[in-house]
């Protein structure tokens, strides 16, 4: 697992040469003779500020950039390597009250409990395709473990259409769909699957549709 | 006499087959590796040659000319010491044994040699061991701080060695070496978190998007809002929030350096008017402003 803190801080050719072994799995480096191999299975994580002042977005706050500066900071991250990226999510502030809250919430390894049940169904499910895990599907393998019904299919045509989604992400939320499934231990992607695969995908559309 | 013995290298992460071929003849005494060898395998020799010398056994100055075959890769490491010490104890005559040319086609030697005689560890033991085992080979002489790792491979014979006598003695089929069990790797042992997601207030959707990212192995990109992390953890969590007052405290400590600096260089109007503390904290703040005099005032 690879956490990249402050994404939009790295070298930019640092990231973009990320691209390849996100989608190849492998990195080759090539010197005077030889070509060597490595391969490179691995999880990226990464955390960044919408913006240099970083409230664009908030609710609790007004942002003070100006509107050159977020797009600046925001096209960092190019767009082939956001495509590359399943899930987007917000992270928004905690409220006091929330923090007050004594309630006991899920620890650690419940989490992990019933990531290992969903990681154990898609070792089992791909057993005859060597691979691992619903992100490493390829086009094919999705038309036959990714079926959709009718009325899901309709969820994914309506925000298709609202929100303006690329052919890339569509394969992407099917994987994430999929993968929900799985936590569900549900043997068929159901709409509310979809549904919250949908939602992982459409925050690029508010901070970086604006170039 | 030429003898060849088995050793392997790693390109990258992936093993090859290196035939070391040693040929001892009459002539000036010399002792050259050749193939494409990097200084720590051209160092060797002065390893192999003490290493025979103190494992009691004559070696006498000869004609030596060692070849690293596939002869055009690169070669380094100190892996082949075992080997190309092997091959010299068999060209010198030293090693009898009606099965030595089986023995030999089926036997892979890999060790760094001491010069004492002792073998040492090497790297990349496992990646060895898989491609050894899809050519074939049955049997590998390693190092005994290697066969943890290599004993978690099936289906070839780990054979772990302390000392070049152990080998002289195996080979000439007077001692026997120890075969190392199989031992399976635990993946599943339960591991104490530092921090717990039960100490995450609130952040539900994000705990949610982090588990469906870990259940299928999908990458995931968090926005986070600034002032996040100080909220992030609760204030249980001691570690976290410990780093953070850190990053403060250092903070402070810049600021203070830097008011520090200027009051030597030139001691301003508001520092004269304001007691020593406020001065510290007018000055790291406004520093910045200080020739127009004016700004500072009204600020101040």
């Amino acid at each position: 697992m690879l956490f990249l803190d402050e994404l939009p801080e790295f070298n930019q050719n640092a990231l973009e040469s990320l691209r390849v072994p996100l989608e190849d799995r492998k990195v080759s480096i090539s010197r005077l003779n030889t070509t060597v191999t490595y391969p490179s299975e691995f999880m990226l994580i990464a955390s960044m500020n919408p913006c240099p002042c970083g409230y664009y977005g908030s609710q609790e706050k007004r942002c003070s950039c100006k509107s050159e500066q977020i797009k600046k900071y925001v096209n960092r991250i190019s767009g082939p390597l956001l495509d590359r990226i399943d899930i987007h999510i917000e992270v928004n502030q905690v409220k006091y009250s929330q923090l007050e809250r004594k309630e006991k919430t899920e620890t650690s390894q419940e989490v992990k409990n019933r990531v290992n049940q969903a990681r154990k169904i898609q070792l089992e499910r791909y057993q005859e395709y060597r691979i691992f895990s619903n992100s490493e599907l390829n086009p094919k393998l999705m038309e036959s473990f990714c079926k959709l019904n009718s009325k899901s299919k309709k969820i994914l045509e309506i925000a298709f259409d609202k929100l303006g989604l690329s052919a890339r992400a569509y394969n992407r939320i099917l994987k994430v769909a999929r993968t929900i499934a799985d936590l569900d231990a549900c043997a068929k992607i159901q709409e509310n699957h979809v549904a919250e695969a949908i939602q992982y995908r459409s925050l690029d559309r508010k901070y970086w549709n604006n170039r | 006499m030429l003898a060849i013995t088995k050793s392997m290298a790693l390109q990258g992460l992936e093993g090859y087959l290196v035939a070391i071929q040693v040929d001892i003849s009459n002539g000036m005494p010399d002792f050259q590796i050749v193939g494409l060898p990097d200084v720590s395998v051209k160092e060797s020799r002065e390893r192999v040659k003490t290493a025979i010398r103190n494992s009691n056994i004559e070696f006498l100055s000869r004609r030596i000319v060692v070849n690293l075959s596939p002869a055009n890769t690169k070669k380094e490491g100190s892996m082949f010491d075992l080997a190309i010490a092997v091959g010299i104890l068999i060209a010198d005559r030293n090693i009898k044994n009606s099965n030595l040319e089986k023995i030999l086609e089926e036997t892979i030697f890999i060790g760094e040699l001491s010069l004492n005689g002792n073998i040492e560890k090497t790297k990349g033991i496992l990646p060895i061991c898989i491609e050894a085992k899809k050519l074939g080979i049955k049997r590998i002489i390693l190092p005994k701080q290697n066969a943890k790792e290599a004993s978690i491979l099936k289906g070839i014979d780990i054979l772990p060695v302390n000392t070049l006598k152990e080998v002289i003695s195996y080979l000439n089929g007077k001692k026997k070496i120890l075969k190392q069990e199989n031992t399976d790797v635990n993946l599943n042992h339960d591991v104490e978190y530092e921090f717990d997601f039960s100490e995450v207030k609130g952040q539900q959707s994000v705990k949610r998007a982090l588990e469906v990212a870990a259940a299928g192995g999908h990458n995931c990109l968090l926005i986070r809002f600034s002032r996040f992390r100080k909220n992030y953890v609760s204030k249980e969590s001691t570690n976290y929030f410990a780093r953070y007052e850190i990053r403060r405290s250092i903070g402070n400590y810049k600021n203070l350096q830097y008011t520090w600096i200027n009051r030597t260089r030139k001691t301003t109007y508001y520092q004269k008017t304001f007691s020593k503390s406020t001065s510290y904290y007018y000055t790291s703040i406004f520093s910045g402003r200080r020739k127009n005099s004016k700004a500072t005032e009204r600020l101040v």
